[in-house]
C-alpha cells in the first residue's frame, strides 16, 4: 500500500482496508453470523461424530458410524433424487422466469414497478398457506379439474395431487421470485446501445440474445439459479403436502432423523454432508458469475 | 392431537413462553389440538391460576425437549410409550394419589396399564385407536383388516400415516409378530409386505389424513380414530374398522416431571380436567375415546353411537412399549422402500 500515492487511493484499495467504524457497523452482522451460523454449524458437526443412547440423547462417544451411514445406497439415492428435483426446478424457474424478468427490465419505468410488486405480492401470505392453496386447487374435485369441466375442454380430470408433477410444480412456484428478481437485476443494467449496436452489425434475434443479452445477464442468471437450487434441495413441507410423502427427498429423510427415529447424530451426519454440497454448488455457480462479470 | 400446520406450532413452540414472576401458575405441555382453549379458560376463570401452555406435535419432540432439561415444565401429556421411558428414566414425580379425589371417575380397563403397571406416575387423558376408515359410497367390498386395504383393488386410492413405527406394526400384526419385541429377523419378514404396501399408498399424511379421504382424493385409509370420528360427524358414509388381525390402541396421559415447581396448581388441574362435566368438552371439541366413566354419561347419545370413538368389535387392541434404538432401523426400513419407487 505504502507504493501508492498518498493524493490518489484507488477506490479497490479503500475497500480492502475497512476501518474500525466499517467493522462497528459490521459487528451486528458477524455477532449474528457467529451465533446462528456458525455456531449451530460447529454443534451439528460435534453431533455428527457423536453417539445417540437408548433415549436419542446425543453421547459425546467418537464414532464415524453416522458418516458410513450417508453412504448407504439408500440415502444416496435420495441425496441423488433430491439433487434431480432441485436442478429440474432450477432450470424450469429459469426458463419460465428469463421472459418475464426481461420484460420488467425492459418496460417503462412505471409498469416497472408495477410488475415488480406483482411479482413480490406473494410474499405477503404465508408460504405453507400458499402451499395448502395449492392443494385446493389440484385435488381431484378441485378448481382445476372444476375448471376443465366447467370449460367443456376435452381434457382431464387431471389427478395431479399427490404426484412427483405437483411436488415440482410446488417447488417451482416457491423458488420462482427467487430467480426473477437477479435475473431482473441484470436486464435493467443493459445498455439498449449494445443490443442496438448487434442489430446494426446484422446480428438476428436469435444471435442478439445468445451473444449479447446471455453473457450479460449472466451473472443475475446464476445467482438466480443458486437461490432456486440450494433451498430446494432441502425443502421438505412440499413434499409433504403436495407429494403426499410417498417419496422422500434429503429434507424429509432429515427431519425424520430430529424427530421419529431420534437419531440426532445421522441427522447431524446427513446435515453436514449436505452443508459440503452447498459449499460445493456455491463454488461452481460463484464460477460461472465471475465469468460473466469478466464479460461485463 | 396432529395439527395440519404443524410445522407453524414448531415454530411458535420457539417462542419463549412469557412468565410471571408470582405463583398461582401453572406451566403446561401438551399435544396441539388436544386440549380445548375453553377448558383452559374456566379452569383460570375458577382457579385464578394462569395456564401457560405450550404445545408440541409428536412423542419424540416432548422427550427430546424433556431430556436437554429446557422448559421447566409442571404438567405434560405424553402417550403411553413415551410415559413408560420417562418413568424408567427417572424424568416423572410419583403422584400423590390423595390428592386427585376425582381419579374415581375414570374407566377401571383405563388405568394400570403396561405402561404405568401401578398407577403411580399417570392420568389417563385421552385414549384412541388407529383403525381403518372407509368410504363406503366408492368401497363397496367388505374391509375387515390390514390385508383389505392393501388390495390391488386399491391402488393409489389409499391414505395412512406418514409414521415409520405404524406402518411396520401392522405388517407384524398381519404376519401374527409381535410389535413391541423389534427383531431382525421380523424386520425381514415383514420388509416384503411393507414394500408391497406402500407402492399401493396415494399420501402418507400423520397431521391431517381425513383431508385427502374429505377430498375424494382417496377411498380408504388408516388413521387415529379421532380423525375417523371427525369424518363420521361430516359424512356417516366414512365407516371405522378395527383390523382383525389386531391394532394399536394408544392412551395419551397427565403426568407432573420430576423437576416440576408448581406442585398444588398441577394436581387441581388434572383434578379439574378429571371432572365429568369438563372431559365431556375435551369429548366434544377432539371426538377420541374418553376414559373418563362418569363423563361418558353425560355425553349424547349421538357422540357414543360415534363407531371411531367407541368401537364395539374388531380385533385385538395393543398398547406400544418404547422399542429404543429399533425406532432407527424401522425408519430405515421404511425410507428404503419408499425411496425404492
Amino acid at each position: 500500500m505504502s507504493v501508492l500515492p498518498e493524493t490518489s487511493p484507488t477506490p479497490a484499495g479503500d475497500r480492502r482496508t475497512p476501518g474500525w467504524r466499517a467493522w462497528l457497523l459490521l459487528a451486528p452482522m458477524v455477532v449474528w453470523l457467529l451465533a446462528f451460523v456458525v455456531a449451530p454449524t460447529c454443534i451439528l458437526l460435534v453431533y455428527s461424530f457423536c453417539q445417540r443412547d437408548e433415549l436419542g440423547r446425543v453421547e459425546f462417544v467418537f464414532t464415524l458410524e453416522n458418516y458410513a451411514r450417508v453412504l448407504d445406497p439408500v440415502y444416496l439415492r435420495i441425496f441423488g433424487r433430491s439433487v434431480g428435483y432441485a436442478a429440474l426446478t432450477a432450470v424450469i424457474c429459469a426458463v419460465v422466469g428469463f421472459p418475464v424478468a426481461y420484460c420488467i427490465g425492459r418496460a417503462g419505468e412505471a409498469w416497472r414497478q408495477r410488475l415488480l410488486l406483482l411479482v413480490m405480492v406473494p410474499f405477503w401470505t404465508s408460504f405453507l398457506i400458499r402451499t395448502y392453496a395449492w392443494i385446493t386447487i389440484l385435488k381431484q374435485e378441485g378448481l382445476l379439474n372444476g375448471a376443465v369441466q366447467a370449460l367443456a375442454l376435452p381434457l382431464g380430470p387431471f389427478d395431479l395431487l399427490y404426484t412427483p408433477a405437483a411436488v415440482v410444480l410446488g417447488l417451482v412456484y416457491a423458488y420462482l421470485p427467487f430467480m426473477i428478481l437477479p435475473i431482473y437485476g441484470s436486464v435493467e443494467k443493459i445498455d439498449g446501445a449494445l443490443i442496438e449496436a448487434a442489430h446494426d452489425l446484422g446480428a438476428g434475434p436469435w444471435r442478439v440474445f445468445s451473444s449479447v443479452i446471455i453473457p450479460l445477464t449472466l451473472p443475475g442468471l446464476a445467482a438466480g439459479t443458486l437461490l432456486v437450487f440450494v433451498p430446494a434441495i432441502g425443502m421438505f413441507a412440499v413434499t409433504d403436502l403436495l407429494g403426499g410423502a410417498k417419496v422422500p427427498l434429503i429434507g424429509n429423510v432429515i427431519q425424520n432423523q430430529f424427530m421419529q427415529a431420534r437419531d440426532w447424530p445421522f441427522g447431524a451426519a446427513l446435515g453436514m454432508v449436505f452443508l459440503l454440497l452447498f459449499a460445493f454448488s456455491y463454488a461452481v455457480l460463484l464460477r460461472f458469475r465471475n465469468r460473466g462479470e469478466e464479460v461485463v | 392431537m396432529k395439527t395440519p400446520l404443524r410445522l407453524l406450532v414448531a415454530l411458535a413452540t420457539l417462542l419463549p413462553a412469557v412468565r410471571a414472576a408470582a405463583g398461582g401458575e401453572l406451566n403446561l405441555f401438551g399435544w396441539s389440538e388436544y386440549v380445548p382453549q375453553a377448558v383452559i379458560d374456566g379452569f383460570t376463570k375458577e382457579t385464578g391460576i394462569k395456564v401457560n401452555f405450550e404445545t408440541f406435535s409428536s412423542n419424540e419432540e416432548l422427550l427430546s425437549k424433556l431430556v436437554a432439561g429446557g422448559g421447566n415444565y409442571d404438567l405434560v401429556q405424553p402417550s403411553d410409550y413415551a410415559a413408560e421411558v420417562m418413568i424408567r428414566q427417572k424424568l416423572l414425580a410419583p403422584l400423590d394419589l390423595k390428592k386427585l379425589p376425582n381419579l374415581k371417575n375414570l374407566a377401571p380397563e383405563f388405568t394400570r396399564l403396561p405402561h404405568d403397571p401401578a398407577g403411580r406416575f399417570t392420568v389417563p387423558y385421552m385414549s384412541g385407536t388407529v383403525g381403518i376408515v372407509v368410504n363406503t359410497e366408492r368401497v363397496r367390498t367388505p374391509v375387515k383388516g390390514y390385508r383389505d386395504v392393501f388390495s390391488p383393488a386399491h391402488k393409489d386410492r389409499i391414505v395412512v400415516l406418514n409414521d415409520s413405527r405404524e406402518l411396520v406394526s401392522w405388517a407384524l400384526n398381519t404376519l401374527g409378530l409381535p410389535v413391541n419385541t423389534i427383531t431382525a429377523a421380523n424386520l425381514a419378514k415383514a420388509r416384503p409386505v411393507v414394500a408391497e404396501w406402500v407402492k399401493l399408498v396415494k399420501v402418507f399424511d400423520s397431521d391431517s389424513p381425513k383431508t385427502a379421504l374429505l377430498n375424494g382424493d382417496v377411498d380408504i385409509g388408516i388413521v387415529w380414530s379421532g380423525e375417523a370420528a371427525i369424518l363420521w360427524n361430516e359424512n356417516k358414509k366414512f365407516h371405522y374398522v378395527i383390523p382383525a388381525e389386531g391394532a394399536h390402541q394408544f392412551i395419551d396421559v397427565l403426568a407432573i416431571p420430576a423437576n416440576a415447581t408448581h406442585l398444588s396448581e398441577a394436581y387441581a388441574f388434572i383434578n379439574y380436567l378429571l371432572r365429568p362435566e369438563v372431559s365431556v368438552l375435551i369429548s366434544g371439541a377432539f371426538p377420541y375415546t374418553n376414559p373418563n366413566a362418569a363423563a361418558r354419561k353425560l355425553l349424547t347419545s349421538e357422540q357414543l353411537a360415534n363407531p371411531a370413538s367407541y368401537p364395539s368389535a374388531g380385533g385385538r387392541l395393543e398398547t406400544f412399549r418404547d422399542i429404543g434404538k429399533a425406532a432407527a432401523d424401522i425408519d430405515r426400513l421404511v425410507t428404503d422402500l419408499k425411496s425404492a419407487k
